[in-house]
């Protein structure tokens, strides 16, 4: 198994409450290899999130199938769902969710605590996490005690302390300032470089697209242009003969 | 070989389960008592509505109860189980009557009532039969009947018992009703009369007066007392009056006349039972102390069903309380929950998150509720109020029936758990998308 991702025909359609159903991913085929870090990118309301969520088995497909490290996601209920996400993936939002009653430790080794895993285990490698990311020293405040940065450093630490295979991170640089978002980047870069993990990364800053290992762009629920970094964008037309072709 | 390495992969793969649904629980437990914990105020503002539903609720209860039990432990002392009455339930027919439809009397336009007195025939036959009975403790003949005695120019209607002492005595214990004076003089003494305590103060009697007393029919006496009593019921105690049965045949003018045997039992609550069986043997009307007293029983039974109303009502409006603030943790929480969900917590989890800060805020509700219960009634007990309705008392009647303590807190929790349920259920279908996404962008 070479690739973590696989999506092959992927449709969502929204039945909004009578109106005609919108479609808003008109089957999207993307193969995403272990250790790739990629950048989705598009306009806003290209879907983007919506495909992030159907990768990250929060969100269910209208059509299409989505293979994440082997498994099926169609084929799991929602119980299996949440356990696939809690021991193989880790999310990074754009507003920074941490629970604002627990500490940044408690943040990042909870995760854990659902999964079973020992709470001193579970704490040791929450602040391991925290460590990679600079944060040690604050591992006993609460998450309202920190700045904006700093949050998002937690939640990218949340999602990498569980080990999972796959990290999904949707506008995590979207609400902070260049210095911070640059801190935040170069902390994907690095998990996915020198860790060897795959990062999936929504992102409408153009410089840290490029920066990425691949690209790939989204137009009203299709991808418009797919990269390896330093390559050409591939125009449309060409594209599409691709996606025909790998069917 | 292989069989071997499955089975210790299986047992291997069930420890692992068991770690983790002991996890989930694990986890499930943090995050609701670490979620309350920050939330003080709000939890204390529906802690404090289950608290003043059990209050109240036991609060009430030991009045209420006290003052039922009160009133149904000393009626029984002064009132027998049963008692068997003078009316016959299957009168003979008169003579004429009987023959009606027949060649002698073809019908009985109007009987005049006879001028037969109602009494019961062989008493002392039928208390020994009584006291046969398994269920019967004693059984006393007597005489009851209207009177008006005079003292001091004052005079005064009271309801007069004959009695034979030692009978009575094991029927109704009198003796411990006695305030002055002793019932045993009753027996020795051959005109002596034992007085209620209100008939003794609205006439001004003491012990040793000796009061003119008179009845339609009869022949009027000069009595003396040589007791005075107290049941602490006033009711009973402004009109009765004891005196030896041969006396009061005398002054009711029914000589060797018993109107009533009073019963006994074993078990005051076979009262209905005994009354029955009584009656089927004896052919007389005979009556269970419940029936007696019915309308005062009646009361009690009102009273508790308001009482019940009350605290139904108290405890709705704390399980109002619960949900109120529970749906308004649920939506202030929706960007909690969807974290929690993309982090792997289940539905179920979120649900028994929601489900449990309900019932420990129900149950810390509970406890206090009854702590201070018990505290009010420690208080209310030394409070003090001068009663004289049906029952004479200095404080509040309290009584602590330690059941209530249970049923406060399974109340509260029953409440708590039906009040968080919707919340909890709301809360476990948020979709992490809708919240995730945030804005669209
Ligand atoms: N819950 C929703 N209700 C209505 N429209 C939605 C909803 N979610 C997504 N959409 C629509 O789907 C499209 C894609 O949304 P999204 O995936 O959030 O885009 P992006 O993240 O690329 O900005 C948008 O046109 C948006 O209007
Ligand atoms: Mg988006």
């Amino acid at each position: 198994m070479t690739h973590i991702v696989e999506v092959r025909g992927l449709v969502r359609e929204l039945s909004g409450g009578g109106a005609a159903p919108q479609t808003i991913l008109h089957g999207i085929d993307l193969a995403v290899p272990h250790g790739q870090f990629l950048a989705l990118t598009g306009a806003s309301g290209s879907g983007k999130s919506t495909l992030l969520y159907l990768i990250g088995a929060l969100d269910r497909a209208t059509s299409g199938e989505i293979w994440l490290d082997g498994v099926e996601m169609g084929g799991l209920d929602d119980d299996d769902r949440a356990a696939f996400r809690n021991e193989r993936l880790g999310f990074v939002f754009q507003f920074h969710f941490l629970l604002p009653e627990f500490n940044v430790l408690e943040n990042v080794a909870l995760p854990m605590w659902r999964r079973g895993i020992h709470r001193d285990d579970a704490n040791d490698r929450a602040y391991e996490a925290l460590a990679l990311l600079g944060l040690e020293e604050l591992w006993k405040r609460k998450p309202g005690q920190l700045s904006g940065g700093q949050q998002q450093r937690v939640s990218i630490a949340r999602a990498v302390a569980n080990d999972p295979a796959l990290i999904l991170a949707d506008e995590p640089t979207g609400n902070l300032d260049s210095k911070n978002a640059e801190i935040v980047f170069d902390v994907f870069a690095q998990i996915a470089g020198d860790h060897g993990r795959t990062v999936v990364m929504v992102t409408h800053d153009k410089d840290f697209a490029m920066r990425a290992d691949r690209q790939v762009q989204l137009r009203d629920g299709r991808i418009l242009a797919d990269a390896r970094r330093g390559e050409e964008i591939i125009p449309p037309s060409q594209r599409m003969r691709q996606v025909s072709h790998s069917r | 070989m292989a069989a071997v390495a499955n089975a210790a992969d299986r047992r291997a793969e069930v420890r692992r389960e068991r770690r983790v649904a002991f996890a989930d629980v694990r986890t499930v437990w943090f995050i609701a008592l670490r979620q309350l914990w920050e939330r003080k105020l709000l939890n204390g503002i529906a802690i404090g509505g289950v608290v003043l539903g059990i209050l109240v609720l036991i609060a009430m209860n030991g009045i209420f109860s006290g003052f039922s039990m009160k009133f149904t432990m000393a009626i029984l002392k002064i009132s027998p189980h049963v008692i068997v009455f003078d009316t016959e339930l299957r009168p003979q027919p008169s003579i004429l009557a009987r023959h009606e439809g027949t060649f002698v009397a073809t019908s009985v336009a109007h009987e005049v009532p006879s001028d037969r007195q109602a009494r019961i025939k062989r008493p002392s036959e039928i208390v020994r039969a009584l006291q046969q009975m398994s269920e019967v403790r004693a059984a006393a003949p007597s005489l009851a009947g209207m009177a008006l005695i005079e003292y001091g120019g004052k005079t005064k209607s009271i309801d007069i018992r004959g009695i034979d002492v030692d009978a009575q005595q094991n029927v109704t214990p009198l003796n411990q009703f006695v305030k002055k004076g002793s019932l045993g003089a009753l027996a020795v003494a051959t005109d002596g009369i034992v007085v209620g305590s209100g008939v003794a103060a609205d006439l001004g009697l003491h012990l040793g007066d000796v009061v003119h007393a008179a009845a339609p029919g009869g022949r009027p006496l000069d009595l003396k007392v040589v007791a005075i009593i107290e049941a602490e019921i006033p009711p009973v105690d402004k009109v009765r009056a004891y005196a030896l049965l041969r006396n009061v045949q005398t002054l009711l003018g029914k000589p060797d006349i018993v109107s009533r045997i009073e019963v006994r039992l074993w078990d005051e609550n076979q009262g209905f039972a005994a009354a029955e069986r009584i009656e089927r043997m004896f052919g007389y009307d005979a009556e269970p102390w419940q029936e007696t007293n019915g309308n005062f029983l009646a009361i009690f039974a009102m009273q508790a069903m308001i009482g019940r109303f009350i605290v139904a009502a108290i405890l709705l409006v704390g399980g109002f309380g619960i949900l109120a603030v529970q749906i308004m943790i649920v939506l202030q929480k929706t960007r909690d929950i969807a974290i929690l969900r993309s982090v792997g917590l289940r539905r179920l989890d979120i649900l028994r998150i929601f489900l449990l800060q309900g019932l420990i805020i129900a149950l810390i509700g509970g406890a206090i509720g009854d702590l201070l219960g018990k505290l009010a009634l420690i208080q209310l007990a030394k409070l003090p109020v001068k009663m004289e309705g049906l029952v004479k008392s200095d404080t509040f009647l309290i009584h602590e029936d330690p059941s209530f303590y249970v049923y406060g807190v399974v109340f509260a929790l029953v409440v708590g758990v039906f009040a968080s349920l919707l919340p909890a259920i709301r809360g476990s279908r948020v979709e992490p998308v809708d919240v995730l996404r945030g804005q669209i962008g």
